[in-house]
């Protein structure tokens, strides 16, 4: 190392990088530098264009037959095409991401990438499309095969503009989706499996929720815009037929309000893609900060609540919301179809159900460890404010949790209401203390499993929710499979899980209930004497939770040597 | 009226920590941790594996939160304004990974461009600056993959000089590098500071630092057991032992017998005409020491003095440690 110039110890000048500059964000650039050489790219462009080549030279080989019109031989490539562009992008595209972050965090370079003065945004920017730019480059070589087809095939810019548009927002997505993974997720490996896991599960798993009411989740993969843009990229004649059935099939209604597929995808899709950057910005400002403000996931726990009814809602009274709905229209089989009454009582526990993993999982994410309440201390005192701001993140999570657990019960509420009200089931009413039961079973299993886990740490809450949730599950099911004898036993034990309350609920407390004999009279015993040990627990759990949060306000201000502090 | 011209302040500490504490759950890695550096110096901080030096320099870089403690570069409140902060940083973390599908001036062009470091010629041309600084030119063109170990030690020192940052953070940057190396890191880390930057270096080498550092501060088991010049660290380690050996050219009986008695003095032996023995107290003791063996009118050929070594020092601090 030998001496070059005077030392300059002045430091730079203030610089910003823009966060909607892509081309000169310095992370894409660095990433099209190291993705893009052409020793990498050479391969993998050439297989996708060979791929894509093919399928159209077989469509142009189809058309010199002279089966079909050119028009139709033109558009027979476009579905295949489609696949294929879904692959590189959704697929080989999420896992990307989702490894490159992992990579970068367990390599330790993401330190570097923290320290250097780019905004938050800027950053998650330039690795949303930095870290994925050969497959963007992928997708990029399909085109023109893809313009050829549409062109020829004459579709509509009025098909292809919406199809594309929500192919960009799924893939922005999916590519959250990996950020948020890679940057949660410490395994690499682990991380790659979950996001294209979660990937798989939106295709296949997801869908089979929209049968159970939860229409709102197929609004985040493609589908429903690409089977409304099916009879425009299909060749004519079958495309006339899938129109024709699709005629049949109800338009999206948000509330009272019609949208287009397009539309309402944007909307559904665009609320997760603003959640997920405010999560990845938080999480690059500093390491240590919660996925999401308290106020942010409140807000998203209400907005997820208002999707779920604004879809299910408008399904109920053309009947479309049952399951065996589409299935008796798919075999044809009884004109005068009713739903049974199971059905209903099972919507309402799967809504039930989904509420309590939401508020479970959101809670979990807003509240703090002993370890940054104390951080949160150390802060009020110096910067002299009297306790710890609430929406700070070492603000307890509790106040939100129970917030969560009020609104999750009156979005319950008033799904169960409508669906047993409807005219399905003439003459039935809810009583408004149901309304007082989902709440209680809410705020006990919700809202204690919060205050447990701000209380306890992490590790006793998840060995409870083991210990509490699955074991009994396990042990009931045993019972019930001796035999009949052994039912009430078996419901007893499995009422004790959290997962099977829902369940409970709907069968002891909704009016149609309609439970074989055998469980009739244990199971709204059960539920109603697990439910008051789970509110008693979440009470002292709560009480418990205040007088920790006491206690560490007291020893960190020992440890700091601050004055007592009123109301502390 | 004229208003008094202001009273002449002292420069303010390019670092300043005070009651750092570090909790991992019920481990705590750094302990009441308080420290002042003083701008244009290059302190060094040692402490054995486990010390908790890592966990000081990631808070002092902003990449993590203490549970106590405040901390301040060069006048900039680190906890409360990361952003200034992170400008005026330039961090070297221990084991420095670089990114093995990039060449070593990609690497650091990169750098330059998130950093602002102006248009493409300008970054090149301190880009090449940085690659000089640190003797690494010829490697320019290179995979940072294939990079040895001590090479890719300096080029992350590039890396980290490149937005000639005031506070130089820099976690065991002598691991890894050749004895010539380590010479030329120890010259580039004085010619930053002479030029004004701080630099807080750490290693657990306490050798190695104290030819680096202009001052020193040893840690142990999270808390800060010393600091200040080495011989001021080695005095507050309470390491005042040392072996003396007085050659006589004769009556070594004697001067054995008269040395026994002396406060400070023990192991005595003697071997042919060497009388050897351990010495406890200052310096000023040892002087008054040897001033009266010689007004003993005994014969002093030579005197030799052999101190402990400052690894020797560390691993016995580190050993009552554990014991305690």
């Amino acid at each position: 190392m030998m001496p070059h110039s005077d030392p300059d110890t002045s430091p730079t000048p203030a610089h910003r990088h823009a966060a909607w500059n892509i081309w000169n964000n310095p992370i894409f650039r660095r990433y099209c530098q190291s993705r893009l050489r052409l020793r990498g790219m050479g391969i993998t462009i050439l297989l996708t264009v060979l791929v894509a080549g093919f399928l159209v030279a077989i469509a142009a080989a189809v058309r010199t037959r002279g089966d079909f019109s050119p028009v139709d031989s033109a558009r027979g490539p476009i579905i295949p095409l489609l696949v294929v562009q879904g692959l590189i992008l959704f697929v080989l595209g999420t896992a990307q991401v989702a490894g490159g972050m992992t990579a970068e965090r367990d390599e330790g370079v993401i330190d570097y990438q923290r320290l250097i003065p780019m905004s938050p945004l800027a950053k998650v920017m330039g690795y949303l499309f930095g870290l994925p730019v050969r497959e963007y480059v992928m997708f990029l070589a399909t085109l023109p095969f893809m313009a050829w087809c549409l062109w020829q095939g004459e579709v509509s810019w009025r098909v292809w503009l919406p199809l594309y548009t929500a192919f960009f927002t799924s893939t922005l997505l999916y590519y959250l989706t990996g950020l948020v993974t890679g940057t949660v997720v410490r395994n690499r490996r682990w991380a790659f499996l979950i996001s294209i896991g979660l990937v798989f599960a939106l295709y296949t798993v997801i869908p089979q929720m929209s049968r159970f009411g939860l229409v709102f989740f197929k609004y985040l993969t493609t589908s429903p815009v690409f089977a409304e843009a099916l009879p425009g990229i299909l060749p004519k004649d079958a495309g006339a037929v899938v129109a024709t059935g699709q005629r049949l099939l109800p338009t999206v209604k948000f509330f009272n309000l019609d949208f287009s597929e397009t539309v309402f995808t944007l909307f559904t899709q665009g609320g997760l893609i603003l959640t997920f950057l405010v999560s990845l910005c938080r999480k690059w400002r500093r390491d240590e900060s919660h996925l999401l403000g308290k106020i942010w996931a409140l807000g998203f726990f209400i907005w997820v609540q208002v999707l779920l009814l604004g879809n299910a809602l408008p399904l109920i009274e053309p009947g479309n919301l049952f399951p065996s709905r589409e299935f008796n229209r798919m075999m044809r089989l009884d004109p005068n179809w009713q739903p049974a009454v199971m059905e209903a009582m099972a919507l309402s526990a799967i809504y039930g159900l989904l509420t309590l993993g939401m508020l479970h999982v959101i809670s979990s994410m807003i509240t703090p460890t002993v370890d940054r309440q104390i951080q949160g201390w150390r802060r009020a005192r110096k910067l002299g404010h009297p306790r710890i701001p609430w929406l700070t993140d070492a603000g307890s999570g509790w106040w939100f949790s129970l917030a969560m657990a009020l609104a999750g019960g009156v979005g319950w509420y008033i799904f169960t209401r409508a669906v047993v009200e409807s005219r399905w089931f003439p003459g039935q009413v809810v009583p408004l203390q149901v309304l007082g039961y989902f709440t209680a079973l809410l705020f006990g299993v919700g809202v204690g499993f919060q205050a447990l886990l701000e209380t306890r740490g992490g590790p006793v809450a998840r060995l409870t929710a083991i210990l509490v949730g699955v074991v009994p599950l396990m042990v009931g099911a045993v019972f019930c499979v001796i035999g009949e004898t052994f039912y009430p036993i078996g419901v007893w034990v499995i009422g004790i899980s959290p997962f099977s309350q829902p369940f409970y609920a709907a069968g002891s407390v909704l009016p149609i209930s309609d439970l074989p004999d055998s469980i009739a009279r244990a199971v709204p015993l059960a539920f109603k004497f697990w439910l008051l040990v789970f509110a008693l627990g979440a009470g002292w759990l709560a009480r418990d939770l205040l007088a920790r949060r006491k206690t560490i306000a007291e020893a960190s201000m020992q440890a700091t040597g601050a004055e007592p502090i009123e109301g502390a | 009226m004229t208003a008094p011209p202001p009273l002449p302040e002292s420069p303010p500490a390019a670092i300043e920590v005070r009651g750092l504490r570090v909790d991992y759950g019920n481990f705590t890695a750094v302990d009441d941790f308080s420290l002042s550096v003083p701008a244009g110096e290059v302190f060094g901080l040692v402490g054995p594996n486990g010390a908790g030096k890592t966990s000081t320099f990631r808070v002092l870089t902003t990449l993590m939160e203490p549970t106590y403690g405040e901390v301040i570069l060069d006048g900039v409140d680190v906890l409360e304004n990361m952003e200034a902060a992170r400008r005026i940083i330039g961090y070297m973390p221990d084991l420095a990974p670089v990114p093995g599908d990039l060449k070593v001036w990609e690497f650091l062009d990169f750098h330059a461009a998130a950093y602002g470091l102006g248009n493409r010629a300008q970054r090149r041309q301190r880009v090449n600056e940085c690659l000089e600084e640190v003797a690494l030119n010829d490697q320019r063109d290179s995979w940072c993959k294939e990079l040895s170990r001590g090479q890719t030690q300096r080029v992350v020192l590039a890396k980290t000089l490149l937005h000639r940052p005031r506070v130089l953070i820099l976690d065991e940057p002598a691991s890894g590098l050749d004895p010539l190396a380590r010479r030329d890191l120890r010259t580039a880390l004085r010619r930053l500071a002479a030029g004004g930057a701080t630099v807080f270096v750490s290693s657990h080498i306490l050798s190695e630092l104290a030819e680096m550092c202009s001052s020193l501060c040893v840690m142990n088991r999270g808390r800060l057991l010393a600091a200040g010049t080495a011989e001021q660290v080695r005095q507050q380690l309470g390491n005042t032992n040392r072996t003396l050996t007085a050659t006589l050219l004769d009556r070594e009986s004697e001067a054995a017998a008269w040395l026994t008695a002396q406060p400070g003095v023990h192991d005595l032996r003697v071997s042919g005409s060497q009388v050897v023995f351990g010495f406890t107290g200052s310096d000023e003791d040892q002087a008054g020491l040897v001033t009266r063996l010689i007004g003993q009118g005994l014969l002093l050929r030579t005197f030799e003095e052999k101190r402990s070594s400052f690894e020797d020092i560390l691993v016995e601090v580190a050993e009552n440690n554990r014991r305690s």
